[in-house]
Protein backbone atom coordinates (compact mmCIF):
# COMPACT_ATOMS: atom_id res chain seq x y z
CA UNK A 1 0.00 0.00 0.00
CA UNK A 2 2.98 2.32 0.48
CA UNK A 3 3.37 2.87 -3.25
CA UNK A 4 -0.15 4.30 -3.38
CA UNK A 5 0.54 6.72 -0.56
CA UNK A 6 3.82 7.68 -2.18
CA UNK A 7 1.85 8.18 -5.41
CA UNK A 8 -0.45 10.65 -3.65
CA UNK A 9 2.45 12.61 -2.20
CA UNK A 10 4.19 12.65 -5.57
CA UNK A 11 0.94 13.74 -7.22
CA UNK A 12 0.61 16.81 -5.00
CA UNK A 13 4.26 17.64 -5.52
CA UNK A 14 3.86 17.44 -9.33
CA UNK A 15 0.75 19.60 -9.29
CA UNK A 16 2.04 22.18 -6.86
CA UNK A 17 5.44 22.48 -8.53
CA UNK A 18 3.79 23.11 -11.90
CA UNK A 19 5.35 20.07 -13.61
CA UNK A 20 5.34 20.91 -17.33
CA UNK A 21 4.61 17.39 -18.58
CA UNK A 22 1.65 16.99 -16.22
CA UNK A 23 0.20 20.36 -17.16
CA UNK A 24 0.73 19.67 -20.87
CA UNK A 25 -1.52 16.59 -20.58
CA UNK A 26 -4.09 18.57 -18.57
CA UNK A 27 -4.12 21.39 -21.10
CA UNK A 28 -4.45 18.94 -24.03
CA UNK A 29 -7.39 17.26 -22.31
CA UNK A 30 -9.17 20.52 -21.57
CA UNK A 31 -8.68 21.74 -25.15
CA UNK A 32 -9.73 18.57 -26.90
CA UNK A 33 -12.73 17.94 -24.64
CA UNK A 34 -13.86 21.54 -25.11
CA UNK A 35 -13.71 21.17 -28.90
CA UNK A 36 -15.58 17.89 -28.88
CA UNK A 37 -18.26 18.80 -26.33
CA UNK A 38 -18.80 22.18 -28.02
CA UNK A 39 -19.32 20.67 -31.44
CA UNK A 40 -21.43 17.77 -30.17
CA UNK A 41 -23.76 20.18 -28.32
CA UNK A 42 -23.97 22.45 -31.34
CA UNK A 43 -24.94 19.59 -33.63
CA UNK A 44 -26.65 17.31 -31.11
CA UNK A 45 -29.10 19.65 -29.34
CA UNK A 46 -31.00 20.75 -32.48
CA UNK A 47 -31.04 17.16 -33.77
CA UNK A 48 -32.19 15.85 -30.38
CA UNK A 49 -34.87 18.52 -30.23
CA UNK A 50 -36.19 17.52 -33.66
CA UNK A 51 -36.08 13.84 -32.73
CA UNK A 52 -38.01 14.44 -29.51
CA UNK A 53 -40.39 17.15 -30.71
CA UNK A 54 -41.60 16.08 -34.13
CA UNK A 55 -43.49 12.99 -35.18
CA UNK A 56 -42.27 11.60 -38.48
CA UNK A 57 -42.07 8.33 -40.32
CA UNK A 58 -39.16 6.22 -39.12
CA UNK A 59 -38.85 8.06 -35.79
CA UNK A 60 -38.87 4.88 -33.69
CA UNK A 61 -36.16 3.03 -35.65
CA UNK A 62 -34.06 6.20 -35.65
CA UNK A 63 -34.47 6.49 -31.89
CA UNK A 64 -33.38 2.86 -31.48
CA UNK A 65 -30.27 3.54 -33.58
CA UNK A 66 -29.39 6.62 -31.51
CA UNK A 67 -29.90 4.69 -28.26
CA UNK A 68 -27.69 1.89 -29.55
CA UNK A 69 -24.96 4.33 -30.57
CA UNK A 70 -24.87 5.64 -27.00
CA UNK A 71 -23.01 2.45 -26.10
CA UNK A 72 -20.57 2.68 -29.01
CA UNK A 73 -17.14 1.32 -27.85
CA UNK A 74 -14.46 4.00 -27.88
CA UNK A 75 -11.89 1.70 -29.51
CA UNK A 76 -14.31 1.05 -32.38
CA UNK A 77 -14.75 4.80 -32.93
CA UNK A 78 -10.97 5.15 -32.66
CA UNK A 79 -10.51 2.47 -35.31
CA UNK A 80 -13.04 4.10 -37.70
CA UNK A 81 -11.67 7.60 -37.28
CA UNK A 82 -8.12 6.29 -37.67
CA UNK A 83 -9.14 4.56 -40.90
CA UNK A 84 -10.65 7.80 -42.24
CA UNK A 85 -7.79 10.08 -41.15
CA UNK A 86 -4.81 7.91 -42.05
CA UNK A 87 -2.99 9.06 -45.20
CA UNK A 88 -4.58 6.17 -47.11
CA UNK A 89 -8.06 7.09 -45.85
CA UNK A 90 -10.63 9.40 -47.49
CA UNK A 91 -9.76 12.32 -45.16
CA UNK A 92 -6.03 11.63 -45.10
CA UNK A 93 -5.17 14.83 -47.01
CA UNK A 94 -6.34 16.99 -44.10
CA UNK A 95 -3.46 15.75 -41.96
CA UNK A 96 -5.58 15.34 -38.84
CA UNK A 97 -4.19 12.02 -37.64
CA UNK A 98 -2.18 12.34 -34.40
CA UNK A 99 -3.55 15.84 -33.76
CA UNK A 100 -5.89 17.23 -31.13
CA UNK A 101 -8.58 18.13 -33.74
CA UNK A 102 -8.38 14.50 -34.90
CA UNK A 103 -9.10 13.29 -31.35
CA UNK A 104 -11.89 15.89 -31.11
CA UNK A 105 -13.58 14.42 -34.21
CA UNK A 106 -13.59 10.98 -32.62
CA UNK A 107 -14.82 12.29 -29.28
CA UNK A 108 -17.58 14.26 -31.02
CA UNK A 109 -18.77 11.02 -32.60
CA UNK A 110 -18.66 9.47 -29.12
CA UNK A 111 -20.63 12.28 -27.45
CA UNK A 112 -23.14 12.97 -30.23
CA UNK A 113 -25.51 10.00 -29.62
CA UNK A 114 -25.59 10.84 -25.91
CA UNK A 115 -26.42 14.50 -26.55
CA UNK A 116 -29.03 13.66 -29.22
CA UNK A 117 -30.64 10.83 -27.23
CA UNK A 118 -30.78 12.63 -23.88
CA UNK A 119 -31.93 15.92 -25.48
CA UNK A 120 -34.69 14.00 -27.28
CA UNK A 121 -35.72 12.38 -23.99
CA UNK A 122 -35.78 15.79 -22.27
CA UNK A 123 -37.92 17.29 -25.02
CA UNK A 124 -40.25 14.27 -25.11
CA UNK A 125 -40.81 14.51 -21.37
CA UNK A 126 -41.95 18.13 -21.64
CA UNK A 127 -45.65 18.71 -21.16
CA UNK A 128 -47.22 18.54 -24.61
CA UNK A 129 -49.50 21.40 -23.67
CA UNK A 130 -46.49 23.67 -23.20
CA UNK A 131 -46.52 24.22 -26.96
CA UNK A 132 -50.07 25.59 -26.71
CA UNK A 133 -49.06 27.87 -23.85
CA UNK A 134 -46.06 29.28 -25.74
CA UNK A 135 -47.92 29.83 -29.03
CA UNK A 136 -50.88 31.36 -27.24
CA UNK A 137 -48.58 34.02 -25.80
CA UNK A 138 -47.70 35.13 -29.33
CA UNK A 139 -44.46 33.27 -30.05
CA UNK A 140 -43.35 32.81 -33.65
CA UNK A 141 -41.69 29.58 -34.83
CA UNK A 142 -38.17 30.56 -33.75
CA UNK A 143 -39.37 31.77 -30.36
CA UNK A 144 -41.35 28.53 -29.96
CA UNK A 145 -38.18 26.51 -30.67
CA UNK A 146 -35.99 28.55 -28.33
CA UNK A 147 -38.56 28.67 -25.52
CA UNK A 148 -39.20 24.93 -25.75
CA UNK A 149 -35.46 24.31 -25.67
CA UNK A 150 -35.13 26.53 -22.63
CA UNK A 151 -37.95 24.65 -20.88
CA UNK A 152 -36.10 21.38 -21.47
CA UNK A 153 -32.80 22.88 -20.32
CA UNK A 154 -32.34 20.77 -17.17
CA UNK A 155 -32.72 17.50 -19.09
CA UNK A 156 -30.44 18.75 -21.86
CA UNK A 157 -27.89 19.84 -19.26
CA UNK A 158 -27.95 16.35 -17.78
CA UNK A 159 -27.24 14.97 -21.26
CA UNK A 160 -24.38 17.42 -21.72
CA UNK A 161 -22.82 16.39 -18.39
CA UNK A 162 -23.11 12.70 -19.26
CA UNK A 163 -21.48 13.38 -22.64
CA UNK A 164 -18.73 15.47 -21.05
CA UNK A 165 -18.02 12.70 -18.57
CA UNK A 166 -17.71 10.16 -21.38
CA UNK A 167 -15.44 12.41 -23.44
CA UNK A 168 -13.18 13.27 -20.49
CA UNK A 169 -12.65 9.69 -19.42
CA UNK A 170 -12.25 7.86 -22.73
CA UNK A 171 -8.86 6.33 -23.62
CA UNK A 172 -9.47 4.40 -26.84
CA UNK A 173 -9.94 7.33 -29.25
CA UNK A 174 -7.23 9.48 -27.71
CA UNK A 175 -4.77 6.60 -27.87
CA UNK A 176 -5.56 5.42 -31.41
CA UNK A 177 -6.25 8.74 -33.15
CA UNK A 178 -3.95 10.93 -31.04
CA UNK A 179 -1.08 8.49 -30.73
CA UNK A 180 -0.25 9.60 -27.16
CA UNK A 181 2.51 11.94 -28.33
CA UNK A 182 4.23 13.69 -25.44
CA UNK A 183 3.72 17.51 -25.40
CA UNK A 184 1.24 17.24 -28.29
CA UNK A 185 -1.58 14.72 -28.05
CA UNK A 186 -1.01 13.13 -24.69
CA UNK A 187 -4.18 13.58 -22.68
CA UNK A 188 -4.84 12.85 -19.02
CA UNK A 189 -6.28 9.39 -19.66
CA UNK A 190 -3.58 8.24 -22.09
CA UNK A 191 -0.94 9.61 -19.75
CA UNK A 192 -2.40 7.68 -16.80
CA UNK A 193 -2.42 4.47 -18.88
CA UNK A 194 1.18 5.02 -19.96
CA UNK A 195 2.55 6.08 -16.58
CA UNK A 196 0.83 3.18 -14.82
CA UNK A 197 2.41 0.76 -17.30
CA UNK A 198 5.76 2.32 -16.47
CA UNK A 199 5.07 1.98 -12.75
CA UNK A 200 4.97 5.77 -12.29
CA UNK A 201 1.98 5.92 -10.01
CA UNK A 202 2.66 9.48 -8.89
CA UNK A 203 1.88 11.11 -12.19
CA UNK A 204 -1.03 8.69 -12.75
CA UNK A 205 -2.60 9.61 -9.41
CA UNK A 206 -1.92 13.32 -10.00
CA UNK A 207 -3.68 13.24 -13.33
CA UNK A 208 -6.49 11.13 -11.88
CA UNK A 209 -6.99 13.78 -9.17
CA UNK A 210 -7.13 16.48 -11.82
CA UNK A 211 -9.83 14.52 -13.72
CA UNK A 212 -11.78 14.26 -10.49
CA UNK A 213 -11.34 17.99 -9.82
CA UNK A 214 -12.59 18.89 -13.30
CA UNK A 215 -15.63 16.63 -12.84
CA UNK A 216 -16.29 18.28 -9.47
CA UNK A 217 -16.02 21.78 -10.97
CA UNK A 218 -18.44 20.94 -13.78
CA UNK A 219 -20.96 19.49 -11.35
CA UNK A 220 -20.66 22.44 -8.95
CA UNK A 221 -21.35 24.82 -11.85
CA UNK A 222 -24.33 22.75 -12.99
CA UNK A 223 -25.74 22.54 -9.45
CA UNK A 224 -25.39 26.31 -9.15
CA UNK A 225 -27.25 26.82 -12.43
CA UNK A 226 -30.01 24.44 -11.30
CA UNK A 227 -30.36 26.15 -7.93
CA UNK A 228 -30.49 29.55 -9.63
CA UNK A 229 -33.47 28.26 -11.62
CA UNK B 1 -64.66 24.79 -41.17
CA UNK B 2 -63.87 21.13 -40.71
CA UNK B 3 -61.25 19.70 -38.42
CA UNK B 4 -60.22 16.11 -37.95
CA UNK B 5 -57.69 14.11 -35.99
CA UNK B 6 -56.44 10.83 -37.50
CA UNK B 7 -59.25 10.95 -40.07
CA UNK B 8 -61.99 11.42 -37.47
CA UNK B 9 -63.94 14.66 -37.81
CA UNK B 10 -64.10 16.49 -34.50
CA UNK B 11 -65.50 19.79 -35.73
CA UNK B 12 -67.81 20.70 -38.58
CA UNK B 13 -68.98 24.31 -38.45
CA UNK B 14 -70.54 25.93 -41.48
CA UNK B 15 -70.25 29.50 -40.32
CA UNK B 16 -69.60 31.28 -37.05
CA UNK B 17 -69.36 35.02 -36.60
CA UNK B 18 -68.23 36.69 -33.38
CA UNK B 19 -68.82 40.39 -32.78
CA UNK B 20 -65.97 42.44 -31.31
CA UNK B 21 -66.13 42.94 -27.53
CA UNK B 22 -68.86 40.35 -27.15
CA UNK B 23 -68.87 37.42 -24.75
CA UNK B 24 -69.57 34.04 -26.29
CA UNK B 25 -70.13 30.94 -24.18
CA UNK B 26 -69.42 27.46 -25.43
CA UNK B 27 -71.21 24.61 -23.75
CA UNK B 28 -71.46 20.95 -24.51
CA UNK B 29 -70.44 17.60 -23.09
CA UNK B 30 -66.82 16.44 -22.94
CA UNK B 31 -65.57 15.56 -26.40
CA UNK B 32 -68.10 17.82 -28.11
CA UNK B 33 -65.34 19.88 -29.74
CA UNK B 34 -65.16 22.93 -27.43
CA UNK B 35 -61.41 22.70 -26.84
CA UNK B 36 -60.73 21.94 -30.50
CA UNK B 37 -62.72 25.00 -31.55
CA UNK B 38 -60.81 27.17 -29.07
CA UNK B 39 -57.46 25.83 -30.32
CA UNK B 40 -58.45 26.67 -33.89
CA UNK B 41 -59.75 30.13 -32.99
CA UNK B 42 -56.61 30.67 -30.90
CA UNK B 43 -54.53 29.88 -34.01
CA UNK B 44 -52.76 27.04 -32.27
CA UNK B 45 -53.75 24.66 -35.05
CA UNK B 46 -54.81 25.08 -38.65
CA UNK B 47 -58.27 23.71 -39.56
CA UNK B 48 -58.22 20.67 -41.83
CA UNK B 49 -60.63 22.52 -44.14
CA UNK B 50 -62.01 26.01 -44.13
CA UNK B 51 -60.67 29.31 -42.92
CA UNK B 52 -60.64 31.71 -39.99
CA UNK B 53 -60.94 35.44 -40.56
CA UNK B 54 -59.83 38.06 -38.07
CA UNK B 55 -60.83 41.65 -38.77
CA UNK B 56 -61.80 40.43 -42.24
CA UNK B 57 -58.40 38.93 -43.03
CA UNK B 58 -57.64 35.25 -43.31
CA UNK B 59 -55.33 34.25 -40.47
CA UNK B 60 -53.24 31.17 -39.74
CA UNK B 61 -51.01 30.02 -36.86
CA UNK B 62 -47.94 32.27 -36.36
CA UNK B 63 -49.43 35.07 -38.51
CA UNK B 64 -48.07 38.41 -37.33
CA UNK B 65 -51.48 39.98 -37.92
CA UNK B 66 -53.16 37.92 -35.24
CA UNK B 67 -50.63 36.26 -32.92
CA UNK B 68 -50.22 39.39 -30.78
CA UNK B 69 -53.96 40.00 -30.55
CA UNK B 70 -55.49 36.59 -29.89
CA UNK B 71 -54.59 34.51 -26.86
CA UNK B 72 -55.83 31.29 -25.35
CA UNK B 73 -55.96 30.32 -21.68
CA UNK B 74 -55.84 26.50 -21.62
CA UNK B 75 -57.79 24.47 -19.09
CA UNK B 76 -54.67 23.37 -17.23
CA UNK B 77 -52.42 26.23 -16.17
CA UNK B 78 -49.20 25.40 -17.99
CA UNK B 79 -46.52 27.73 -16.70
CA UNK B 80 -43.00 28.10 -17.99
CA UNK B 81 -40.27 26.88 -15.66
CA UNK B 82 -39.42 30.31 -14.35
CA UNK B 83 -40.62 32.79 -11.75
CA UNK B 84 -44.15 34.21 -11.67
CA UNK B 85 -42.88 37.60 -12.89
CA UNK B 86 -41.01 36.03 -15.81
CA UNK B 87 -44.09 34.00 -16.71
CA UNK B 88 -46.29 37.08 -16.80
CA UNK B 89 -43.61 39.07 -18.62
CA UNK B 90 -42.96 36.37 -21.24
CA UNK B 91 -45.58 37.52 -23.76
CA UNK B 92 -44.66 41.17 -23.24
CA UNK B 93 -41.02 40.40 -24.01
CA UNK B 94 -42.06 38.57 -27.19
CA UNK B 95 -43.70 41.84 -28.18
CA UNK B 96 -40.49 43.73 -27.51
CA UNK B 97 -41.86 45.72 -24.58
CA UNK B 98 -38.63 45.94 -22.65
CA UNK B 99 -38.94 48.95 -20.38
CA UNK B 100 -42.46 48.68 -19.07
CA UNK B 101 -42.44 44.90 -18.63
CA UNK B 102 -42.19 44.75 -14.84
CA UNK B 103 -44.80 47.45 -14.29
CA UNK B 104 -47.25 45.88 -16.74
CA UNK B 105 -46.67 42.42 -15.28
CA UNK B 106 -47.29 43.69 -11.75
CA UNK B 107 -50.49 45.41 -12.89
CA UNK B 108 -51.68 42.21 -14.51
CA UNK B 109 -50.96 40.25 -11.32
CA UNK B 110 -53.00 42.78 -9.36
CA UNK B 111 -55.91 42.26 -11.79
CA UNK B 112 -56.14 38.61 -10.73
CA UNK B 113 -55.74 39.37 -7.04
CA UNK B 114 -52.08 38.42 -6.68
CA UNK B 115 -49.76 40.82 -4.93
CA UNK B 116 -46.56 41.41 -6.88
CA UNK B 117 -44.66 41.71 -3.61
CA UNK B 118 -45.65 38.21 -2.48
CA UNK B 119 -45.79 36.41 -5.80
CA UNK B 120 -43.55 37.94 -8.47
CA UNK B 121 -40.38 36.12 -7.40
CA UNK B 122 -42.04 32.82 -6.59
CA UNK B 123 -40.96 29.89 -8.77
CA UNK B 124 -43.57 28.20 -10.95
CA UNK B 125 -43.72 25.11 -8.73
CA UNK B 126 -44.55 27.01 -5.53
CA UNK B 127 -48.11 27.86 -6.53
CA UNK B 128 -51.44 26.22 -5.82
CA UNK B 129 -53.65 25.18 -8.77
CA UNK B 130 -55.80 28.29 -8.38
CA UNK B 131 -52.80 30.61 -8.10
CA UNK B 132 -51.17 29.03 -11.16
CA UNK B 133 -54.34 29.55 -13.20
CA UNK B 134 -54.50 33.17 -12.06
CA UNK B 135 -50.84 33.68 -13.05
CA UNK B 136 -51.62 32.14 -16.45
CA UNK B 137 -54.57 34.54 -16.84
CA UNK B 138 -52.45 37.50 -15.70
CA UNK B 139 -49.86 36.59 -18.37
CA UNK B 140 -52.61 36.91 -20.96
CA UNK B 141 -54.29 40.00 -19.56
CA UNK B 142 -50.90 41.78 -19.55
CA UNK B 143 -50.99 41.53 -23.35
CA UNK B 144 -54.26 43.50 -23.55
CA UNK B 145 -55.59 41.00 -26.08
CA UNK B 146 -58.33 41.75 -28.58
CA UNK B 147 -59.60 38.18 -28.18
CA UNK B 148 -59.25 36.09 -25.04
CA UNK B 149 -60.24 32.44 -25.39
CA UNK B 150 -60.70 30.56 -22.14
CA UNK B 151 -61.04 26.79 -21.91
CA UNK B 152 -62.78 25.80 -18.68
CA UNK B 153 -60.98 28.57 -16.77
CA UNK B 154 -62.55 27.72 -13.43
CA UNK B 155 -62.81 23.95 -13.74
CA UNK B 156 -59.95 22.96 -11.48
CA UNK B 157 -59.58 25.90 -9.13
CA UNK B 158 -60.90 26.81 -5.69
CA UNK B 159 -63.97 29.02 -5.29
CA UNK B 160 -61.99 32.17 -4.44
CA UNK B 161 -59.73 31.79 -7.48
CA UNK B 162 -62.77 31.07 -9.68
CA UNK B 163 -64.39 34.29 -8.51
CA UNK B 164 -61.22 36.32 -9.20
CA UNK B 165 -60.80 34.75 -12.64
CA UNK B 166 -64.40 35.55 -13.54
CA UNK B 167 -64.05 39.15 -12.33
CA UNK B 168 -60.72 39.72 -14.12
CA UNK B 169 -61.97 38.36 -17.44
CA UNK B 170 -65.13 40.49 -17.35
CA UNK B 171 -63.07 43.54 -16.42
CA UNK B 172 -60.89 42.92 -19.48
CA UNK B 173 -63.98 43.09 -21.68
CA UNK B 174 -65.19 46.23 -19.99
CA UNK B 175 -61.88 48.12 -19.86
CA UNK B 176 -60.02 46.84 -22.91
CA UNK B 177 -62.89 45.85 -25.18
CA UNK B 178 -61.62 42.28 -25.26
CA UNK B 179 -63.81 39.71 -26.97
CA UNK B 180 -64.25 36.76 -24.63
CA UNK B 181 -64.96 33.23 -25.82
CA UNK B 182 -65.42 30.95 -22.85
CA UNK B 183 -65.93 27.19 -22.76
CA UNK B 184 -67.34 26.15 -19.41
CA UNK B 185 -69.58 23.68 -17.66
CA UNK B 186 -70.65 26.52 -15.37
CA UNK B 187 -73.88 27.15 -17.27
CA UNK B 188 -75.26 29.54 -14.73
CA UNK B 189 -72.24 31.83 -15.01
CA UNK B 190 -72.31 31.71 -18.79
CA UNK B 191 -76.01 32.55 -18.93
CA UNK B 192 -75.39 35.49 -16.64
CA UNK B 193 -72.54 37.02 -18.63
CA UNK B 194 -72.76 35.89 -22.25
CA UNK B 195 -74.18 37.78 -25.19
CA UNK B 196 -74.54 34.49 -27.00
CA UNK B 197 -74.23 30.86 -26.04
CA UNK B 198 -73.33 28.16 -28.51
CA UNK B 199 -74.12 24.57 -27.78
CA UNK B 200 -71.65 22.12 -29.27
CA UNK B 201 -72.45 18.49 -29.73
CA UNK B 202 -70.39 15.99 -31.70
CA UNK B 203 -68.44 18.84 -33.25
CA UNK B 204 -71.45 20.77 -34.49
CA UNK B 205 -73.05 23.92 -33.21
CA UNK B 206 -76.74 23.72 -32.58
CA UNK B 207 -79.00 25.91 -30.52
CA UNK B 208 -78.24 28.10 -27.60
CA UNK B 209 -77.75 25.55 -24.89
CA UNK B 210 -81.27 25.86 -23.52
CA UNK B 211 -82.24 22.63 -25.23
CA UNK B 212 -82.58 19.49 -23.20
CA UNK B 213 -80.41 16.76 -24.67
CA UNK B 214 -80.92 13.21 -23.53
CA UNK B 215 -78.24 10.74 -24.51
CA UNK B 216 -78.79 7.12 -25.52
CA UNK B 217 -78.76 4.14 -25.22
CA UNK B 218 -82.52 3.65 -25.62
CA UNK B 219 -84.61 0.73 -24.49
CA UNK B 220 -87.42 -0.89 -26.44
CA UNK B 221 -90.44 -1.19 -24.11
CA UNK B 222 -92.50 -3.17 -26.70
CA UNK B 223 -95.73 -2.12 -28.38
CA UNK B 224 -93.77 0.53 -30.29
CA UNK B 225 -92.63 2.38 -27.16
CA UNK B 226 -89.00 3.36 -26.75
CA UNK B 227 -87.23 5.38 -24.12
CA UNK B 228 -85.54 5.13 -20.76
CA UNK B 229 -86.65 3.72 -17.42
CA UNK B 230 -85.93 6.38 -14.85
CA UNK B 231 -84.74 5.71 -11.32
CA UNK B 232 -88.01 7.04 -9.83
CA UNK B 233 -90.10 4.52 -11.79
CA UNK B 234 -91.26 6.90 -14.53
CA UNK B 235 -90.70 6.16 -18.20
CA UNK B 236 -89.14 8.80 -20.44
CA UNK B 237 -90.64 8.03 -23.85
CA UNK B 238 -89.14 9.13 -27.16
CA UNK B 239 -89.93 8.74 -30.87
CA UNK B 240 -88.04 6.15 -32.92
CA UNK B 241 -84.30 6.94 -32.57
CA UNK B 242 -82.13 6.68 -35.71
CA UNK B 243 -79.74 4.48 -33.76
CA UNK B 244 -79.46 3.12 -30.22
CA UNK B 245 -76.87 5.70 -29.14
CA UNK B 246 -78.46 8.79 -30.75
CA UNK B 247 -79.16 11.85 -28.60
CA UNK B 248 -82.66 13.30 -28.37
CA UNK B 249 -83.32 17.03 -28.22
CA UNK B 250 -86.53 17.50 -26.26
CA UNK B 251 -88.39 20.77 -26.24
CA UNK B 252 -90.48 21.17 -23.12
CA UNK B 253 -93.82 22.73 -23.99
CA UNK B 254 -94.99 23.72 -20.55
CA UNK B 255 -94.53 23.44 -16.82
CA UNK B 256 -97.47 23.16 -14.49
CA UNK B 257 -98.48 22.20 -10.99
CA UNK B 258 -100.89 19.55 -12.31
CA UNK B 259 -100.15 16.01 -13.47
CA UNK B 260 -101.70 14.20 -16.44
CA UNK B 261 -105.44 14.75 -16.69
CA UNK B 262 -106.49 12.76 -19.74
CA UNK B 263 -104.64 10.56 -22.23
CA UNK B 264 -103.28 12.70 -25.04
CA UNK B 265 -100.35 13.15 -27.36
CA UNK B 266 -98.31 14.97 -24.77
CA UNK B 267 -95.93 13.10 -22.50
CA UNK B 268 -96.08 14.26 -18.90
CA UNK B 269 -93.26 13.71 -16.40
CA UNK B 270 -93.00 14.66 -12.75
CA UNK B 271 -89.90 16.39 -11.46
CA UNK B 272 -88.42 18.83 -8.99
CA UNK B 273 -87.25 22.35 -9.72
CA UNK B 274 -83.53 22.35 -8.90
CA UNK B 275 -82.44 25.79 -10.12
CA UNK B 276 -83.79 29.06 -11.40
CA UNK B 277 -81.58 31.36 -13.44
CA UNK B 278 -82.02 34.67 -15.16
CA UNK B 279 -80.65 35.40 -18.62
CA UNK B 280 -79.52 38.96 -18.12
CA UNK B 281 -79.60 39.92 -21.78
CA UNK B 282 -83.21 38.80 -22.46
CA UNK B 283 -84.61 38.95 -18.94
CA UNK B 284 -85.96 35.43 -19.38
CA UNK B 285 -86.10 32.96 -16.53
CA UNK B 286 -84.82 29.44 -16.98
CA UNK B 287 -85.81 26.61 -14.69
CA UNK B 288 -83.81 23.41 -14.41
CA UNK B 289 -86.13 20.60 -13.51
CA UNK B 290 -84.76 17.27 -12.39
CA UNK B 291 -86.79 14.36 -13.73
CA UNK B 292 -85.28 11.53 -11.67
CA UNK B 293 -81.59 12.38 -12.34
CA UNK B 294 -82.02 14.01 -15.74
CA UNK B 295 -82.00 17.82 -15.88
CA UNK B 296 -84.57 19.43 -18.22
CA UNK B 297 -84.21 23.12 -19.03
CA UNK B 298 -87.35 25.14 -19.47
CA UNK B 299 -87.62 28.78 -20.47
CA UNK B 300 -90.24 30.83 -18.62
CA UNK B 301 -91.45 34.36 -18.84
CA UNK B 302 -91.35 36.29 -15.60
CA UNK B 303 -95.17 36.13 -15.58
CA UNK B 304 -95.19 32.33 -15.96
CA UNK B 305 -92.69 31.99 -13.15
CA UNK B 306 -94.84 34.15 -10.94
CA UNK B 307 -98.08 32.43 -11.97
CA UNK B 308 -96.87 28.94 -11.14
CA UNK B 309 -94.80 30.10 -8.18
CA UNK B 310 -91.78 28.19 -9.43
CA UNK B 311 -89.08 27.85 -6.82
CA UNK B 312 -86.29 25.33 -6.22
CA UNK B 313 -87.55 22.23 -4.42
CA UNK B 314 -91.08 22.47 -5.79
CA UNK B 315 -92.61 19.42 -7.51
CA UNK B 316 -93.86 20.27 -11.01
CA UNK B 317 -94.96 18.50 -14.18
CA UNK B 318 -93.42 19.05 -17.61
CA UNK B 319 -95.00 18.27 -20.97
CA UNK B 320 -93.43 17.47 -24.35
CA UNK B 321 -94.52 15.87 -27.60
CA UNK B 322 -92.95 12.85 -29.24
CA UNK B 323 -93.34 14.30 -32.74
CA UNK B 324 -91.32 17.37 -31.74
CA UNK B 325 -88.27 15.42 -30.61
CA UNK B 326 -85.20 16.04 -32.78
CA UNK B 327 -82.38 13.51 -33.10
CA UNK B 328 -78.68 14.31 -33.36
Amino acid sequence: MNFLLEGFFQAFSLLLSGNAETYSAIWATVRVSSYSIGSSLLIGIPLGFCLGYFDFKGKKPLRTIVDTLMALPTVFIGLLVYAFLTHRGPLGDFGLLFTLPGIAIGQTILALPLVIGLSATAVESMDQKLRIAIISMGANRTQLFLSSLWEARLGILAGAIAAYGRVMTEVGISMMVGGNIKWHTRTITTAIALETNKGQFGMGVALGLVLLAIALCVNVIVSFLRRRD
Amino acid sequence: MNHSYAGKTVLAIDHLKVQPASIIGLIGPNGSGKSSLLRLLGLIERPTQGEILFNGLRVEPFDDEARFRITLLPQEPILLKRSVLKNVAYGLKLRGKGKEVVQKANEALARVGLSAKDFSQRPWYALSGGEAQRVALAARLALKPKVLLMDEPTASVDAASAQLIKEASLRARKEMGTTLIVASHDWQWLYEICDEILHLFKGRIFGTGRETIIFGPWQDFGTGKRGKSLSDGQQLLVSAPPDREAAAVIEVLSVSDNGPTSPGEEIVLRGTVSRLSLERKTGQLFATILIADIPFTVGLTFQQGKEHTIFPGKTVFIRYRLDQIKWI
